[in-house]
């Protein structure tokens, strides 16, 4: 029996196993490789998707439970406008090293400002906590998520 | 659904759990982390029953179902509940995980479940044979041994209504955000009339169970403020004898000083 969800907008039926992991399912049979598989235990944030408009870690996510979910990685996120403003953003400040963090850090920076279009930094470092970034120091990903939220204005 | 079931109702769950060899999967967070590759789960995360944050006369009654974000957002639950969610993992684990996991895993270290000793919750457990209503404290029989029946399923959590307002929590971990507890402290203290007429204390991470010793609390009610600094020396003594931590990437001993301090904290800002 196949599962069925939505995947960046499309309807798309999956033959995996009900206890394999988002993460696997995703990045081997939708070639969706924007989802990182960084500590598979919760900790990184590097395979992070929106899943029914919340963050979640895609490697805590058995197949079973996405059964009728919809399912948001940066290849579909990407396609919005809300996207170009925080690539904008985080380019403005040289926000991106290495990148293997981006992809999770992007979907959290959406889900910090679809909660609030205005968050102060606290709420921001919060909003990031789960994603790890071992090159940016984070300082220059919060002020490109307070640039996003300024320059996108009415956007979120 | 190739190794999966996804019930819709209850009693479509309860069906399942009594006939076939199944993992309940709530949230998923603690069980993904080192899943069994044969596992069969039982999605929970569709059962109405196990999703509701409702209250009674009596009880608010959260859906073992719910997610940390769930209860953190919900205007019924009370601020020691939400403080305590709002310090489990990051946000991503608390769109996930969920507050029946988080007492079924068993761990003396669950956030939750230590707010759930503290306020003297009941766990409402149901089966196909049908349901018994259990003190939290009695569910729990050991490190990852709880009394929950292969058929059955934690449902809901019923809490106290009244008395919740003057709480005192501390959770003691390496870093803010996905820390594990070392040691965890929650308390109620509630004074009317000048005397005491409520006191809970519960710590969690210290031993295999959550330590929950209402005898103990016991000597400070029904005393005034003042009586009660009097006895605070007899009740520090014996919570230094019933406090016996286990030793694990932690000592023994930081966990005992940090569970005395915790204590003594929690008694001078309620003027004891």
């Amino acid at each position: 029996m196949m599962i069925n969800f939505i995947l960046n907008d499309q309807k798309v039926a999956s033959t995996a196993k009900a206890n394999e992991r988002l993460l696997d399912i995703l990045r081997t049979e939708f070639a969706c490789t924007g989802v990182k598989c960084g500590c598979k235990e919760g900790e990184c944030g590097a395979c992070s998707v929106i899943l029914d408009g919340r963050l979640v870690n895609s490697c805590m996510v058995a197949m079973g439970h996405v059964e009728g979910c919809t399912v948001m990685t940066i290849e579909g996120y990407r396609k919005t406008e809300r996207f170009a403003a925080l690539d904008t953003s985080y380019a403005s400040v040289s926000a991106v090293q290495c990148g293997f963090c981006m992809p999770g850090m992007v979907l959290a920076s959406e889900c910090i400002l679809a909660k609030n279009p205005n968050p102060t930094e606290a709420e921001i470092r919060e909003g990031i906590s789960g994603n790890l970034c071992r090159c940016t120091g984070y300082n220059a990903i919060v002020q490109a998520i307070s640039i996003a939220a300024k320059e996108g204005e009415g956007l979120w | 659904m190739v190794n999966g079931y996804q019930a819709t109702s209850l009693k479509e769950a309860l069906q399942i759990l009594a006939k076939e060899s199944v993992t309940p999967y709530s949230g998923g967070t603690d069980l993904m982390i080192d899943p069994e590759e044969n596992a069969t789960f039982l999605f929970l995360a569709r059962i109405p029953e196990m999703k509701n944050i409702v209250e009674d006369t009596e009880y608010l009654r959260i859906g073992a179902a719910c997610t940390f974000t769930d209860i953190i957002e919900n205007e019924l639950v009370p601020a020691i509940l939400k403080e305590a969610a709002a310090q489990i993992a990051a946000p991503a684990i608390r769109n996930l995980a969920t507050i029946g996991g988080n007492i079924c895993n068993g761990s003396a270290k669950g956030d939750s479940a230590l707010i759930l000793f503290a306020t003297d919750a009941k766990l409402c457990l149901v089966s196909s044979r049908g349901e018994r209503v259990l003190p939290i404290a009695e569910f729990y029989l050991g490190r990852k041994k709880t009394a929950l029946q292969s058929d059955e399923l934690l449902v809901e959590i019923l809490i106290d209504r009244i008395n919740l307002s003057n709480y005192y929590y501390k959770k003691v971990g390496a870093r803010d955000a996905l820390a594990i507890s070392r040691v965890s402290f929650a308390a109620i203290l509630n004074v009317a009339d000048g005397k005491i007429v409520n006191c809970k204390t519960a710590f969690g991470a210290v031993s295999d169970i959550i330590i929950r010793r209402a005898d103990i609390d016991a000597m400070l009610v029904g005393k005034t403020t003042k009586e009660a600094k009097v006895v605070k020396k007899e009740y520090m003594a014996a919570y230094d004898q019933a406090i016996i931590p286990i030793k694990g990437r932690i000592s023994a001993e930081y966990r005992k000083a940090v569970c005395m301090n915790l204590l003594r904290d929690f008694l001078e800002s309620n003027g004891i």
